[in-house]
C-alpha cells in the first residue's frame, strides 16, 4: 500500500535517476571494497607516522594528540580505539578494522590509524619511514 | 490599504520573497534540529533542511534554491555556532554540489523529473561532496573513500524520503491559492 503510494509520486525520470545511482551505489561498493586482512597497524598523529606494530600481536598502546591520550587495542588480528578525550566519541563507534586500507580516525584528536600490510597498498604520498616498512 | 491585496501589480514578487524567507527560515529551524539529534556516525544526517530547498526549487527555480541553500548553511552554521569549523565546512562541501547538482537536473529533466529523482540526485551529490572534503581537509587519506559506498546507500535512501516528503509539501501547497500561480507556471514547462 504505501509503496504503491510512492511508486505514484515518482516521475518516469525519477525511476530511471533512482535506479542509475543504486547501480552506481552498488559498483561502488565492488569496486571500493576492502582488501585482503592486512599485515600491519600505522599510527598517524598530526599528520606524522608516530607508531607502528604488527596485526598478529596482541597489546594496547597510548597515542597523544592535541585533547590528550587516545587508547588504541590490537587483539586477534584487529585494531580499534578503546578510549578517546574527543567529545562526541565517534571514533570509538568506528569499531575494530582488519582489512588493508581501512582506517580508524579520531578527527578531533588527529589521530589516523590504518591498516596496511599487501602488496597493494604500495601508498602514494605517505612518506614511510624505516618502521613501517 | 488603498488596494486590496488581490490586484496589487508586485503581489506575486512579494509573495515569493516572504515565502522564500519562510522556506529559509524553515529550513534553518531543521537544519538546527537535525544538529541536535544523535547520529549513529557523523555524516549520516538526515537532510531534512533539503526539502526546503526542493520545495524552492520546484515552486520557484534555481536561484531561489540557492539562496535557500546557502541561507541555510549560513544562519545554520550561526545558529549552531560552527561556523567556518569543519562541520560548516562539511556542510558546504556538500550543499553546494547538492543544490549545483538539483537545479541543473530540474532545469534538463524539466516535468519528467519529479521531486524524487531531484532529491535523491542531490544527496549523491551531498554525501560525494562530502566526502571530498573530509578527505581533503579533515582526514587527508584515501582509505577514507572505502566508506564513501555505505555513505552514498544511506544518502540515497535519505534522499528518496526527503523527495517524497517534498513531493507532499508541493501537493498541499497546490491546493493554496497563494502557490497557484508559482506552482501553475512550473507545471506549464
Amino acid at each position: 500500500m504505501a509503496l504503491t503510494s510512492l511508486w505514484r509520486r515518482t516521475r518516469p525520470f525519477d525511476r530511471v535517476v533512482v535506479l542509475l545511482l543504486f547501480i552506481l551505489c552498488a559498483v561502488l561498493f565492488v569496486v571500493l571494497r576492502p582488501g585482503p586482512p592486512g599485515r600491519r597497524v600505522v599510527v598517524e598523529a598530526a599528520g606524522r607516522v608516530v607508531f607502528t606494530a604488527p596485526l598478529d600481536q596482541d597489546r594496547s598502546f597510548i597515542v597523544t594528540g592535541p585533547l590528550g591520550e587516545t587508547r588504541l587495542a590490537i587483539r586477534h588480528g584487529s585494531v580499534c580505539i578503546e578510549a578517546s578525550p574527543c567529545p562526541h566519541r565517534v571514533c570509538l563507534g568506528m569499531g575494530a578494522i582488519t582489512r588493508s586500507g581501512e582506517i580508524l580516525a579520531c578527527v578531533p584528536n588527529g589521530v589516523l590509524v590504518r591498516i596496511t600490510g599487501t602488496a597493494s597498498t604500495g601508498d602514494r604520498t605517505e612518506p614511510y619511514d624505516l618502521l613501517s616498512r | 490599504m488603498t488596494s486590496s491585496p488581490a490586484d496589487h501589480p508586485d503581489l506575486p514578487r512579494l509573495r515569493r520573497r516572504v515565502f522564500l524567507a519562510l522556506f529559509a527560515a524553515l529550513a534553518v529551524a531543521l537544519h538546527t534540529l537535525e544538529a541536535l539529534l544523535p547520529a549513529p556516525a557523523p555524516w549520516f544526517r538526515l537532510g531534512f533542511a533539503n526539502i526546503l530547498t526542493l520545495v524552492a526549487l520546484f515552486c520557484y527555480g534555481g536561484r531561489a534554491a540557492w539562496s535557500v541553500a546557502l541561507v541555510r548553511i549560513g544562519v545554520g552554521s550561526l545558529v549552531l555556532g560552527n561556523l567556518f569549523a569543519p562541520g560548516f565546512l562539511l556542510a558546504l562541501g556538500g550543499g553546494i554540489p547538492a543544490t549545483a547538482l538539483m537545479t541543473l537536473a530540474h532545469r534538463v529533466g524539466g516535468r519528467r523529473l519529479g521531486p524524487v529523482g531531484v532529491s535523491a540526485l542531490g544527496a549523491a551529490g551531498h554525501a560525494a561532496g562530502q566526502m571530498l572534503i573530509a578527505s581533503l581537509v579533515l582526514v587527508r587519506h584515501p582509505g577514507l573513500w572505502a566508506l564513501f559506498p555505505f555513505f552514498l546507500l544511506f544518502a540515497l535512501l535519505t534522499g528518496i524520503a526527503n523527495g517524497v516528503a517534498a513531493d507532499l509539501v508541493l501537493d498541499a501547497l497546490r491546493g493554496h491559492p497563494a502557490f497557484s500561480a508559482a506552482l501553475g507556471v512550473e507545471e506549464e514547462r
